[in-house]
């Protein structure tokens, strides 16, 4: 029989309406990290389709009719292809705010307003978000 | 200096079923407590009933659990009503329900000042110092819990052992090579540097902050908030000399020492002696980088 | 003395590059974004395009440079991600060279490929 109880995880998810400022901040970080790093990825992956495109002679290149263009053409052509990229702005944008938020902690800067700042730096985010839709949708349709 | 897992805890205890009574008397006797038992169980219960009646009440579930009480052994939430008097606190609220209706709740108390750091618990979802927290600040029914990543021995009660060996690590305690001339001589510090460490003298090792973290909840050989603000403690005393300095600064600076540190702001909301301690992690962070690039 | 003095714990060097990659991101990535989005537009991409931007060094070597400090901080971010939740041991090891590989690779075909764009014959 076993002397003690762990409760494992109680706290971790099952209080999250009690989590400050911070945790959420940290929370948010880490997701929009996962995120970015994923597209890293898949970023460098699709770009990759310029290496074959290289070869494919100079008036093809001139007219556009390699893979590296048609690629991205056909995609960007993609409404939803448009709205994933608002969100990736949306998470990048976050990521640097908050970002900057904690590189001021760590040079020991406004830690008494940092729930403040994270608040600030989710409605930064927002506007950047909402006020760059126009430029990432221009063309989709 | 490495932190250290915490040992496990290899005691069995086989309780033994119910034993016989062997002889007549004892069967008397046995009878007799039986009764008494129930009628104390039953004026429990009428005074339960009526302060459950009552409006100027308070309700709170408490967590009960306990290894050698059948029934018990799985985890429960128990309710009291407990009357409201002005100035309450969670503890006084505890001591009402286990003085009047059941004896075995248990839970650690002692100076019920904020001072011994004994009653830290899981108070609505938050590590609070129960002796200090008004039961007119919380929501109701109010829920109390014993503190969160660490292991429970009964109802309210955890095991405190791993927090104080990483408090232990950090060698919690006044060193220097450097005396003063005289045989008799104080020790003296300048009033700028009682500052500077003054809030960190102020841990109560209660281990809220501890159970609030995060990241010590994921990494069991993190050192976690109070230790570290205790290594900031002594390494900011001018007193101890730039040669523990160095001492100290290595040993917070080990892979599981102040680097783990995300910054979520856990352990300075919970704490109940509101000491700056992500502020004091992050200074010795710092310090650490700074002493680092020192000799790069 | 200078082994002693001159290196930081491991977890103090990660930490300490985490943040000087961290500040360079900031920047370039907001460059990056506004280049590439607001001054060229996501339906105007071309081959001819890239590789004009690709042909000049500044630009070709800032990229590079992007690639790198990016791949390191997300990854040694992922790594920390998950040690941070107690990964130890073998576990912790396989995933840290498999992380290392993913990065190499990651770096690798970044590189061919703005090679590609530049015109430089290896890729």
């Amino acid at each position: 029989m076993s002397q003690s109880y762990n409760r494992g995880l109680i706290e971790d998810f099952g209080r999250w309406r009690e989590f400050e400022a911070g945790m959420w901040a940290w929370i948010f970080h880490k997701f929009t990290g996962w995120v970015l790093i994923g597209y890293l990825f898949t970023h460098i992956a699709v770009l990759s389709t310029g290496i074959p495109a290289a070869g494919a002679g100079e008036a093809a290149i001139a007219a556009g009719n390699d893979v590296y263009t048609q690629t991205i053409v056909s995609l960007e052509g993609l409404l939803l292809v448009r709205l994933l990229e608002v969100g990736l702005l949306a998470v990048a944008v976050f990521h640097m705010l908050n970002g900057t938020r904690l590189l001021l902690t760590d040079l020991g800067i406004g830690l008494e307003a940092q729930d403040k700042s994270f608040y600030a730096s989710l409605i930064l985010t927002g506007a950047i978000t909402v006020a760059s839709v126009p430029t990432f949708i221009a063309g989709a349709f | 200096m490495s932190t250290q897992i915490p040992k496990q805890t290899e005691e069995s205890s086989e309780t033994e079923a119910e034993t016989q009574p062997a002889s007549k008397g004892e069967e008397r006797r046995a009878e007799k407590r039986r009764r008494a038992a129930e009628r104390r169980e039953q004026r429990q219960e009428e005074e339960a009933e009526k302060a459950a009646a009552d409006e100027s009440t308070v309700e709170l579930k408490v967590f009960r659990y306990d290894p050698q009480v059948e029934g018990k052994q799985e985890p429960r939430f128990d309710t009291f009503h407990v009357p409201f008097t002005k100035g309450m606190t969670v503890l006084d609220a505890l001591m009402y329900a286990r003085d009047t209706y059941d004896s075995s709740l248990t839970f650690r108390h002692s100076c019920r000042q904020a001072v011994c750091g004994s009653d830290a618990m899981f108070v609505n979802g938050g590590q609070k110092l129960a002796c200090k927290t008004q039961i007119s600040d919380l929501d109701e029914p109010v829920r109390v819990e014993p503190l969160p990543h660490a292991e429970v021995t009964k109802d309210l009660v955890v095991d405190m052992e791993h927090f104080y060996d990483q408090m232990e690590a950090v060698e919690p305690y006044f060193q220097t090579n450097e005396y003063p001339d005289g045989e008799l001589e104080e020790q003296r510090q300048d009033r700028e540097n009682r500052e500077k460490i003054k809030m960190s003298t102020r841990c109560i090792w209660c281990g809220a902050c501890m159970s609030s973290c995060n990241i010590a909840a994921g990494d069991n050989e993190y050192l976690g908030p109070a230790a570290i603000n205790k290594a900031y403690r002594f390494a900011m005393d001018e007193r101890e000399g730039e040669d523990i300095k160095q001492k100290r600064l290595e040993i917070i600076e080990q892979e599981h020492g102040v680097w783990r540190c995300q910054t979520q702001f856990s352990c300075t909301e919970v704490c109940p002696k509101d000491i700056p301690l992500t502020e004091h992690i992050q200074e010795l962070k710092r310090e650490a980088v700074k002493n680092n690039l020192k000799f790069w | 003395m200078a082994e002693r003095y001159s290196s930081f714990q491991s977890g103090g060097r990660m930490w300490f590059l985490q943040r000087v990659t961290a500040v360079f991101l900031l920047v370039v990535l907001a460059f990056h974004f506004f280049l590439l989005h607001f001054v060229h537009h996501a339906d105007e991409v071309s081959f001819l395009a890239s590789s004009a931007r690709m042909e000049q060094l500044s630009y070709y070597s800032l990229m590079i440079l992007f690639l790198v400090t990016a791949t390191f901080h997300g990854v040694n971010g992922v790594y920390n991600a998950l040690v941070n939740q107690g990964l130890t041991g073998t576990k912790r090891t396989v995933i840290k060279w498999t992380l290392v590989a993913a990065s190499v690779v990651l770096i690798a075909q970044g590189i061919r490929t703005a090679n590609a764009w530049a015109g430089i014959g290896l890729y």
